[in-house]
């Protein structure tokens, strides 16, 4: 969950404008008394920080203002189990925590520290999102989390000065991608990208996205739940796929040797500070980036739909999953409203917020593009999948030095084997 | 490094002085006859047992113990921790490097140190220098780690040690004015066997060749580069053509024609080549034209010099898996260098003149008597400054941790750092991480007799 | 090499010759320790001249282009760090970390040292021998035990929990250090006090501590620096709330590149309060570091 790093630094850089905001929807600031749950109490915990925080925050101020109750939200810090594990063992746990991975519902059910979802909670979950969503939220026949918040990650940003200059579109398939798109700028001699590869969260969403289009979801869900070996041929022929543009050094900035040491975001400072590249891979929280290094979000830095490898393009999600860990009064209410259309346009006005709500519909949202980017979930349907490396253990899926983050860098240096890297893979993921 | 330039504390009876301690450091005798009783000392004492016994006596019985058991706690499982501490690939390589760590080191360290305390003995300015190297002790190896990883960045703009590396390498040998350039695809254009690019069909004196080339921007073409013209036909000994840049800006320019808006590559280094000799040269015009005069008859092949594209150099690649331990202890060498450096001169200064006149007067060279007299004396003290750097570098951490970036932390992996983050840093494994810290233990044992035993001696 | 006195004691026709030599030889010397003291000091400068670079700038271009273009100067990354208040508040926690810590050493140590120098107990030798033997425990064996207490005492991830490892862990060497300085006041000063009849607390107060005075400020001097250094120990034992300047920074590291206005000027401020006390007070701490060798 790396990325929100960048989210909590972007924080620091606006926090002064932020602070301006803070004081109109402070907790406290709606009417106390009153409504069905007057005189309630309520903690909330994320690890949301400055701007993302305000935005969370309105939201709990309408839900305030509705019932009466009062919430306060305390802010985790950057890893949200160590700020958890000491409170939960203390028996002294947040009402609602908002966790950044699926991975910690799993971990927190089995010690018995979550309250499944009931009533309205529970039949809100059940109408207005997708199975999956439901089932992601849930460790064997009960349910607990919802996912409140949503990141999109199949996205290539590029600079539409780039485009123009080699006189290339946006490409539609992954052979369009490498072909004529990749292929025109380098003639052009404008290098088509810029990798992040020191960061290897953004390696492991390449991987994501190649093997949601190529393998299908089915095949996606086997590999996240270990029912599938990483060894398997789907795996090895994504490897492959991604070796056609990670094994080209003349398609990176810096080549591969120096596409590994390029972290996120400098990487999307190559594209709109420097120019030295045409494109970047991530997600919408690109933006925030974009803009500080001078580009115009929508005008110089655009970004098209991760292209189909196979037959459908990939729509792969992250996102934070609200989950109960009391038995108090409104924590169910707390919950049911949190997971709501109604609480989520409250979000969307705000800005810097994706639903994954199908009833929140695209017009919820403040501008344009992320109405497309709605929109695409929307679409994608059944077919979205939520980041894969987020799944898994986090030993394995997001540890700097190890798992798929090390393993992926390693072949991004040097992407000649990837059988002997599907072998790697195998090797360290977690025995099932 | 104080105002007297001398590097003896003063007043302090230095245990770190093999030679001069031993006067103070003797305990009162025995006898005690005003001295108070025994249950006044316990209070004295008190607070200090309390401590140690919680936070080292304790701790390192509870480790041995725990590294018995597994992650949970749970389990009993003998020596399991130790045996998968050698087997498991990431701890080995831990291992492997505190290995590298501990052998070269201390001893690139001390030597630094030696080098600096023999050279400033006589230099008038020698607290300065002194000042300068001690400085970086002062600062935390987060510090320390910070300002090398920005010395070692990749990108020889940004990065001091390379931009140095490449400046000099530049002065040797320039850089090429088109790196990036290609054939266009389907142009009769192949990669030659001593690099740069041939045409793959011969031709006659008279005939005219043009050879497309892509993947340089136009922005960057050297300034007054013309629209390509097509070469006008030479005479009998004269072969004509033009080089040019085969891309029209926004796209949509025919391939292999010299569209309205493309424009030539000047300064192409272009060589006519007969049965492997090259037999004439030229280079091409602002507009991609070039003249290649004085061949005789026969068939040719025209090539592209490789120097045409020689990449330039990039620099060394500190921050990767191989260089990554050695520019970490490039890094420490900046910060201890000062330790073993003030430590040397103080036995140096403590070296009796007399000696090194006797040898002087019997006619030795300034190398023989630093190596017959002045190193023979300053052994203890370099005996010292090695143990101690020793026992630091087997806890080597914080440098390791902040100056290797996330991709090669596996690669610059040391057993200090392996603890933490087995047990810490997400491991989660306290049986593990208990053994990893009983092993370090274990190694450290051999410098605490050597420490006890020095105390003792100097002591009697 | 210079050779000074061998130009008179050795064969009269080399005088000139060996004088020409030792000049040059003398030349070269300074010319090359000119030479590696800026080498040692260009990586630091380094570190401050980024610090006072746009973030852009020095995504750009390398600090050095700074000389034909001061303007580029700015203080904006300090003003924007100290305006953020989880830097400030890191800024806090590292001193009240080092303050309490290292007080406590020196005064428990200076008792313990006392009684070791000058009273009189059975097994005193071998007590004193332990501790010797535990300056050079690498402290990592006592971070999963401690963990273990701390969570059960509830102090897990605070600030007290911070100070007190480091007082335990810099005890042996505080206490090494200042009882051989304490055993080496002369004897009759102390047989002097207690002929008078003063008590031990009033000999401790009115004869050792005075005396002591170098030892103390040199123990004082490194163990502040010592635990304003630390990263380790914090890293484990402190939370976010807890976190000094260190921890702080250390975790905007995995985006080192994107993050360099703030970890360049945060490392910068963290090391301006070691370079002050350094300059001030480097004699002691010289003697300080010289004693904990074979830590």
């Amino acid at each position: 969950m790396s990325e929100h790093r960048w989210n909590s630094r972007g924080a620091i850089a606006v926090a002064a404008a932020g602070a301006l905001v803070a004081s109109a929807c402070s907790p406290g600031a709606g009417p106390t008394g009153g409504g069905e749950l007057g005189g309630v109490e309520l903690t909330v915990a994320g690890k949301w920080t400055g701007v993302e925080q305000e935005g969370f925050e309105a939201v709990l101020a309408s839900f305030e203002e509705e019932t009466g109750a009062s919430v306060s939200y305390e802010s985790t810090g950057e890893d949200t189990g160590a700020y958890l594990g000491p409170k939960i063992e203390a028996g002294e746990p947040p009402d609602v925590a908002v966790l950044p991975q699926p991975g910690l519902v799993d971990e927190y059910a089995e010690q018995d520290a979550l309250v499944p979802l009931e009533g309205e909670a529970a039949t809100t979950l059940d109408e207005q999102y997708t199975d999956y969503w439901r089932d992601l939220g849930s460790v064997g026949d009960e349910t607990y989390g919802v996912l409140i918040k949503a990141a999109h990650k199949s996205l290539i940003w590029y600079r539409p000065g780039a485009f123009d200059e080699a006189g290339v579109a946006a490409p539609e398939t992954w052979d369009e991608l490498t072909d004529t798109t990749s292929g025109t700028l380098s003639d052009a001699g404008i290098t088509p990208f810029a990798m992040c590869g020191a960061s290897g969260w953004t390696l492991t969403d390449w991987f994501e996205n190649v093997y949601l289009s190529e393998a299908g979801p089915e095949s996606y869900d086997q590999l996240a739940g270990g029912e599938l070996s990483w060894t398997d041929e789907s795996v090895v022929q994504t490897l492959e796929t991604l070796a056609e543009i990670w094994d080209e050094g003349g398609m990176m900035a810096g080549g591969q040797s120096g596409a590994v040491q390029t972290d996120f975001p400098t990487c999307v400072t190559q594209v709109y500070g420097q120019e030295d590249a045409a494109m970047v891979f991530e997600g919408d929280f690109v933006s925030a980036p974009a803009a500080e290094a001078g580009a115009t979000v929508g005008e110089d830095a655009i970004a098209f739909p991760f292209p189909a490898v196979g037959e459908e393009p990939p729509v792969v999600v992250a996102g934070d999953i609200a989950v109960a860990m009391t038995e108090d009064e409104g924590v169910q209410e707390l919950l049911a409203y949190l997971a709501s259309a109604d609480a989520q346009s409250v979000w969307a006005e705000q800005g810097g917020y994706l639903s994954a709500n199908s009833e929140v519909t695209a017009d919820a949202y403040e501008d344009e593009f992320t109405q497309e980017l709605a929109q695409t979930i929307l679409d994608a349907g059944e077919n979205v999948r939520y980041d894969l490396s987020d799944q898994v253990p986090s030993a394995f899926g997001a540890t700097e030095g190890a798992g798929m983050w090390a393993i992926l860098q390693d072949f991004l240096r040097d992407p000649s084997d990837p059988e002997g890297t599907a072998e790697e893979l195998e090797q360290a993921a977690p025995e099932s | 490094m104080t105002e007297t330039g001398g590097t003896t504390p003063p007043a302090t009876p230095d245990a770190s002085e093999g030679a001069a301690a031993g006067d103070g450091t003797t305990a009162p005798g025995g006898t005690g006859r005003l001295g108070p009783p025994s249950w006044l000392a316990l209070v004295f004492l008190l607070p200090a047992l309390l401590f140690l016994g919680a936070y080292l006596v304790y701790p390192i019985l509870f480790s041995a113990y725990r590294s018995l058991w597994d992650a949970s706690g749970t389990e009993f499982v003998g020596l399991d921790n130790y045996l998968k501490m050698f087997t498991t690939p990431s701890t080995f390589v831990a291992l492997r490097n505190n290995v590298i760590w501990v052998v070269v080191a201390p001893i690139v360290v001390t030597i630094a140190g030696l080098i600096f305390a023999v050279l400033t003995e006589r230099i008038r300015w020698s607290t300065a220098f002194k000042i300068v190297i001690f400085m970086p002790m002062a600062i935390s190896f987060l510090a320390s780690g910070v300002i090398f990883r920005l010395v070692y960045e990749q990108d020889p703009e940004r990065g001091l040690a390379n931009a140095v590396i490449t400046t000099v390498q530049d002065t040797v040998s320039a850089a090429a004015a088109y790196p990036d350039a290609n054939p266009r695809p389907g142009a009769p254009l192949a990669e030659a066997s001593g690099g740069g690019y041939e045409s793959t069909e011969e031709v006659s004196p008279g005939e005219t060749v043009f050879l497309p080339l892509v993947g340089v921007q136009a922005d960057e073409l050297p300034e007054g580069a013309e629209p390509a013209a097509e070469a006008a036909v030479g005479g009998q000994d004269e072969l004509t053509g033009t080089v040019w840049l085969d891309f029209t800006r926004g796209g949509g320019g025919e391939e292999g024609a010299m569209d309205p808006e493309e424009l030539g590559l000047p300064g192409l280094e272009v060589q006519a080549v007969r049965d492997g000799e090259v037999v004439a040269t030229a280079f091409t015009e602002n507009d991609g034209t070039f003249l290649l005069e004085d061949v005789g008859g026969g068939q040719y092949t025209i090539r592209l010099a490789a120097d045409n594209f020689t990449e330039p150099y990039r620099g060394v690649t500190w921050l990767g898996p191989t260089l990554i331990t050695p520019a970490i202890i490039g890094a420490y060498l900046w910060v201890w260098a000062g330790f073993a450096m003030v430590l040397i001169a103080a036995g140096l200064a403590a070296i009796p003149r007399e000696a090194l006149e006797a040898a002087r007067v019997d006619g030795a060279t300034e190398w023989q008597v630093f190596r017959r007299v002045t190193v023979p004396l300053l052994s203890p003290v370099l005996l010292v400054v090695f143990v101690t750097l020793m026992i630091y570098v087997l806890k080597i951490f914080d440098l390791v941790l902040v100056i290797a970036p996330g991709s090669v932390q596996a690669d610059a992996n040391v057993l200090a750092l392996q603890m933490w983050r087995v047990s810490f840093g997400g491991g989660n494994d306290q049986g593990m991480g208990s053994a990893l810290a009983v092993f370090l233990l274990v190694l450290v044992v051999p410098a605490m007799i050597f420490q006890i035993r020095r105390f003792r001696q100097e002591s009697q | 090499m210079t050779t000074p006195h061998g130009e008179y004691e050795g064969a009269p026709r080399r005088t000139a010759v060996s004088r020409v030599v030792g000049f040059l030889g003398s030349s070269i010397v300074q010319v090359l320790l000119v030479c590696i003291g800026l080498f040692w000091l260009m990586p630091t400068l380094g570190l401050f001249v980024t610090s006072l670079r746009s973030p852009q700038d020095n995504a750009a271009s390398g600090w050095w282009t700074t000389l034909q273009e001061p303007a580029q100067l700015t203080l904006e990354n300090y003003a924007s760090l100290l305006d953020n208040p989880s830097f400030v508040a890191s800024f806090f926690n590292t001193i009240l970390i080092t303050v309490p810590s290292t007080l406590i050493i020196v005064a428990i140590a200076s008792l313990a040292a006392y009684a070791f120098a000058w009273l009189e107990f059975p097994g005193r030798d071998w007590l004193f021998l332990l501790v010797v033997g535990l300056l050079v425990v690498p402290l990592q064996v006592a971070l999963i035990p401690i963990a273990q207490i701390y969570g059960g005492a509830g102090i897990y991830g605070s600030i007290l929990g911070v100070v007190l490892f480091h007082v335990g862990f810099g005890l042996p060497f505080a206490i090494f250090l200042l009882r051989n300085f304490f055993a080496a006041i002369p004897r009759d000063l102390l047989e002097a006090a207690r002929m008078d009849g003063g008590k031990e607390h009033t000999i401790f107060r009115r004869v050792i501590l005075p005396l002591g005075g170098p030892a103390i400020a040199s123990l004082t001097i490194f163990q502040f620096l010592w635990v304003w250094n630390d990263l380790l120990v914090a890293l484990v034992f402190a939370d976010a709330q807890a976190q000094p300047m260190t921890v702080a920074l250390q975790s905007e590291m995995r985006q080192f590149g994107a993050n360099l206005d703030v970890i360049s000027a945060g490392a910068f401020l963290s090391m301006v309060v070691p370079l002050v006390v350094f300059f001030a007070f480097q004699r002691y701490f010289v003697q300080g570091v010289m004693a904990g060798s074979v830590k």
